[in-house]
């Protein structure tokens, strides 16, 4: 079925079926909800304002992941450098305790999703987007290839690579991974 | 022989292809150390799974933000919002630069079209000032100044006016006094 972006059925439909992908895969590249939503929304404006047409919704995916996953790297690069400056604010604030659903969450599962977003950090960044978007946004490979722009074959060889490399930096606490 | 690791990586994705894949579960079911290399792998994917968000979170976020792109793209007579009006991001260093490129265009501007009085004209016709360079002349001119005289004929000068007017070296003394 074809997809105008301006068209309001063809955008709910859409929207109905990307938006948790989409957020989930900012979500684990920014590790921020506030600005996971704010990158998803962006996107959805951006697909709204191109009044493009796609051939299927798959390919409108695609599309929508590929943009807000831009934009998620973009705003990681972006506060990476101005870091320095948001860190000095930060000291100069008092800490306050991490606030609402997230807090709370990191308390009852603090050590292991800590441990896992250091391994995830850790990975070179061609295998941490593959990983993101199989872990995260189950994509299957095919999917993963056109967002990426890589073939399948290259797709299968990074998720095993990339699990490997998790593996080896999560074993160091076997009562995780058993 | 037992199973490579990203065969089985890829049976686990659900994306093995026959006839691999029935050779693959033939041999897990009688390989025990292949089905507890599987289940290790299964074991990752759940200890990624422990940093997802909530699932009502995940609801709450999408219904928000479903509402507010309803309200600025789909209201009943509602407009496509303006370029004024959306969102624009810029980082520190495309905004200095942005800024360079505006204080360029106008000086530039004004190095261009600001002197010749026939293109301000045609820039903004009510306006015109009346000042290029064949009307403006300088004020002083090398030829006026002192420097065009010698000090022999500002000293005769002043002389002739009636100035007295003594002039030695600082430091140098006349020979004999």
């Amino acid at each position: 079925m074809e997809i105008r972006s301006t068209d309001r059925e063809g955008f709910r439909l859409v929207y109905g079926k990307c938006y948790p992908v989409l957020v989930k895969i900012c979500y684990h590249i920014t590790y921020d909800m506030d600005v996971a939503e704010d990158l998803v929304q962006e996107a959805f404006e951006r697909f709204y304002l191109k009044n493009m047409g796609f051939p299927s919704e798959d390919d409108a995916k695609y599309w929508l992941i590929r943009v807000a996953k831009n934009l998620a790297l973009n705003h990681v690069r972006r506060s990476k450098r101005e870091g320095a400056m948001v860190d000095k604010v930060k000291a100069a604030a008092v800490t306050k305790p991490s606030a609402g659903h997230d807090g709370e969450r990191l308390l009852m599962e603090g050590e292991t999703v800590k441990e896992v977003r250091a391994a995830i950090k850790a990975l070179p960044e061609n295998l941490r987007m593959v990983i993101i978007l199989k872990e995260y946004g189950h994509l299957d490979y095919k999917a993963i290839g056109r967002v990426l722009g890589i073939s399948e074959g290259n797709v299968k060889i990074r998720v095993h690579r990339a699990r490997k490399k998790l593996e080896e930096s999560l074993s160091g606490d076997e009562g995780y991974v058993y | 022989m037992c199973i490579d690791e990203a065969l089985l990586s890829t049976y686990l994705d659900g994306e093995l292809k026959e006839p691999y894949k029935s050779q693959t579960e033939e041999h897990l079911s009688h390989c025990a150390a292949c089905r507890a290399r599987l289940e290790k792998l299964k074991a990752l994917g759940q200890l990624l799974e422990a940093d997802s968000i909530d699932e009502v979170e995940l609801s709450r976020a999408k219904e928000k933000t479903a509402g507010i792109l309803e309200g600025k793209f789909f209201v009943e007579g509602g407009k496509k919002p303006s370029f004024l009006r959306r969102r624009i991001e810029m980082g520190l260093g495309s905004m200095v630069t942005a800024a360079a490129g505006l204080v360029v265009v106008f000086i530039g501007g004004f190095v261009l079209f600001g002197s010749s009085r026939a293109q301000t004209s045609e820039i903004i016709p009510s306006y015109t000032v009346n000042a290029d360079s064949a009307n403006v002349h300088f004020v002083s001119s090398p030829q006026q100044g002192l420097d065009a005289y010698s000090l022999e004929e500002i000293l005769s000068y002043l002389d002739s006016r009636g100035y007295n007017v003594d002039i030695s070296l600082k430091g140098v003394q006349p020979i004999g006094q």
